[in-house]
């Protein structure tokens, strides 16, 4: 049984493996060093996304306003800096603090309110946004439109440590910190617990509400991350910047193997689901596949992928099944 | 669960993180691997102020995302490059999303396209972008959007002084007096500040009785238009003329007008010269709109990278940015039979 969980995840590296090795092949271009520093840069903050969305999903729950929070998060460092002049090591631990500020309104509609996550979530997304475009420094002050931030700090957290990107580097910590989080600290147990059953799991004594609590503040920390990241980039911080990355973190999420009805799942394979999905992308356009083809090719190897685990998943639930009906069978033996 | 299965479960997991400790060691490995093998990889042609001759070019266009304007300029650009018969030419989609345009320009960088053709998401986000690709001496040519970073050309519609046209001859068509609703982009882009300060100034100018008493922003898009239109009608206010900063808006005015009988009382403007627009001013309901041969634009942008490239010219010998308006017409009934259909896009 052992082994059989060790293929269904040994199964994504694998398959990511297979694309890789075809781009490979298919264009000399894919292979170079550039490209896959280029392909390591680009998708990094899809890859924190996709651990921050781990968490709600982990507990059954989901949240779309990741995309949204990262804009406001960005545009609250880009206003902090360029209108209130405030210097770059002040204003990046402000715009944290709004990523988790969001998490926490995330976490009261859903624990205080008992709101659906679905329902609560795409409400904060809009709500979100709206705020960001009023806020904005470039619509408030015109001037703005054309100005840079300039802040060295600020600018330093974009970019690379010797020849490494900083953005892996964020990623890979973040991967490491959630992981130990997960499995080895009673918290996330609590939250494997949570997912799995939350009924059994308060009736057990699991504080269930603080679980769902933290889980949607790593959610808005990690999409605060991600906003410094790119807005570092960016060198500015557009109103728009972050629509529709909550759909590709879910994807990532879900192809890294995290079960969107909670209970399962790592923060290793989201990482693994963010670069597949960048390399597909980056792999088609090197090798010309249309624009218009590639969503469809995109979406036929996502649901392969996906297809691919949710097969594996069935016949491990079949085989352990099929295991527990010998022993308890075994059992009934010995006992009669 | 007994001992046994708890202590296997265990092991799995310290299985798992290994795995994806490797996974991440191999990854930063082999990125630290990669300034050696590039500096014997990529050649010295892109580091030298001017290229050699070489038998095929790649070229790159990336947009925002497809749309009428940005297909007919691929349409324009490829008439010119298919011709040429050693030219690679790529249209991306850039999903409407800097981050990935950033992301695209990248590979273009990487993959040693010899001209890369660029409608940007957003001005200042694709700055350190275009500036990588001068110091890798790829000639950058921005389509209608510019960008405050040296390149190449900037290729666009008359944004500043077409409007100032169309804010003639509104004013001339209302009479030089009224009150104008302007129905603009959203916030933050270069093109939607050229197209109304050309508007503004030209009115100001010419028609100073002409009053500008609304400028709000229906994001380019004919149903938000229609949204905004209605609401500053419902408010009571008297609206002589209605100016959207692209057609899509225009349009939407035009339905605005339409369904509550205005039509004869409202000159609409629009800008751009799509064919919905130019079908709807023979019909007599919008006004009038700039017009540019979109698909020329492409040509004329194929046209200079193809210079640039075939003539071994590096983005490093240009010693300020190029700029290149394009020819228009102010279509209103009384001229825009004179645009033939096939003219229309």
């Amino acid at each position: 049984m052992l082994k059989k969980i060790y293929t269904q995840n040994f199964g994504l590296v694998g398959f990511y493996l297979v694309i890789v090795i075809i781009f490979s092949v298919l264009s000399p271009v894919f292979r170079t060093p550039g490209n896959i520093n280029n392909l390591l840069t680009g998708f990094s903050h899809i890859g924190i996304l996709a651990i921050g969305q781990t968490f709600p999903i982990l507990l059954g729950g989901i949240d779309l306003s990741v995309g949204a929070i990262l804009g406001l998060v960005g545009m609250a460092t880009f206003d902090l800096m360029l209108i209130f002049g405030l210097p770059g090591y002040v204003a990046i631990p402000i715009g944290l603090l709004v990523g988790l500020l969001a998490g926490l309104i995330n976490g009261f509609l859903i624990v205080r309110l008992k709101l659906n996550p679905f329902i609560a979530s795409l409400a904060t997304m809009a709500s979100f946004r709206g705020l960001t475009y009023a806020i904005s420094g470039r619509q408030l002050f015109p001037n703005l439109t054309v100005l840079a931030i300039q802040d060295p700090t600020y600018l330093a957290i974009d970019g690379t440590f010797g020849f490494i990107p900083r953005a892996l580097v964020y990623l890979l910590i973040l991967a490491a910190a959630t992981y130990f989080l997960l499995h080895n600290t009673k918290l996330g147990m609590d939250l494997y617990a949570v997912g799995g059953n939350e009924n059994a799991a308060r009736l057990a004594g699991v504080n269930v509400n603080r679980a769902k609590f933290v889980a949607y503040l790593i959610s808005g920390l990690c999409a605060a991350i991600a906003a410094l990241i790119l807005t570092s980039r960016m060198t500015t911080s557009p109103e728009g910047l972050g629509i529709g990355f909550e759909l590709s973190a879910i994807a990532a999420a879900v192809i890294g193997g995290v079960n969107l009805q909670g209970g399962s799942g790592s923060t290793s394979g989201p990482v693994l689901g963010a670069f597949l999905i960048g390399t597909i992308y980056t792999g088609m356009n090197l090798l010309g596949v249309t624009q218009y083809a590639q969503p469809v090719v995109a979406g036929a190897i996502l649901i392969g992928a996906v297809g691919y685990d949710q097969f594996v998943k069935a016949r491990r639930k079949k085989d352990l099944q099929e295991q527990l009906l010998l022993q308890s069978l075994h059992q009934m033996k010995k006992g009669g | 669960m007994d001992e046994k299965m708890k202590r296997e479960l265990a092991g799995f997991n310290r299985r798992e993180f290994l795995k994806m400790s490797t996974v991440g060691l191999g990854t930063m490995t082999l990125v630290a691997c990669a300034p050696t093998v590039a500096a014997t990889a990529e050649g010295g042609t892109q580091t030298q102020s001017s290229k050699q001759a070489k038998d095929s070019y790649k070229m790159s266009f990336i947009q925002v995302q497809p749309h009428t304007v940005s297909t007919a300029w691929g349409q324009g650009i490829q008439d010119v490059t298919d011709v040429q018969q050693d030219i690679n030419y790529k249209q991306l989609d850039g999903q409407a999303d800097p981050a990935t345009q950033i992301t695209l320009m990248d590979t273009a960088i990487s993959e040693g396209v010899d001209a890369i053709f660029l409608q940007p998401a957003d001005s200042v986000a694709l700055k350190p972008s275009i500036k990588k690709a001068r110091e890798a001496g790829i000639p950058v040519i921005t389509l209608n959007i510019d960008a405050p970073e040296a390149h190449a050309a900037h290729v666009e519609m008359n944004h500043y002084f077409g409007a100032m046209k169309i804010a003639e001859k509104m004013g001339e068509m209302m009479g030089g007096k009224g009150n104008v609703v302007i129905l603009n982009a959203p916030p933050g882009i270069i093109i939607r500040d050229m197209r109304t300060n050309g508007f503004v100034e030209g009115m100001k100018a010419k028609y100073p009785n002409i009053q500008i008493i609304a400028d709000q922003s229906a994001d380019w898009d004919r149903k938000k238009a229609q949204d905004v239109l209605s609401t500053i009608l419902a408010s009571g206010k008297e609206v002589n003329g209605v100016y959207g900063v692209n057609d899509s808006m225009a349009l939407g005015a035009m339905d605005v007008a339409k369904a509550k009988n205005l039509l004869g009382k409202m000159v609409i403007f629009g800008n751009d010269g799509e064919k919905a627009a130019l079908e709807s001013i023979e019909a007599g309901e919008m006004s009038g709109t700039q017009y540019t041969d979109v698909w020329q634009q492409g040509r004329l942008a194929a046209a200079l990278a193809i210079g640039l490239a075939t003539g071994g010219v590096s983005a490093k010998s240009f010693t300020h940015q190029g700029h290149i308006l394009m020819p228009y017409v102010i279509a209103t009934k009384e001229n825009v039979a004179s645009i033939q259909d096939f003219q229309r896009w």
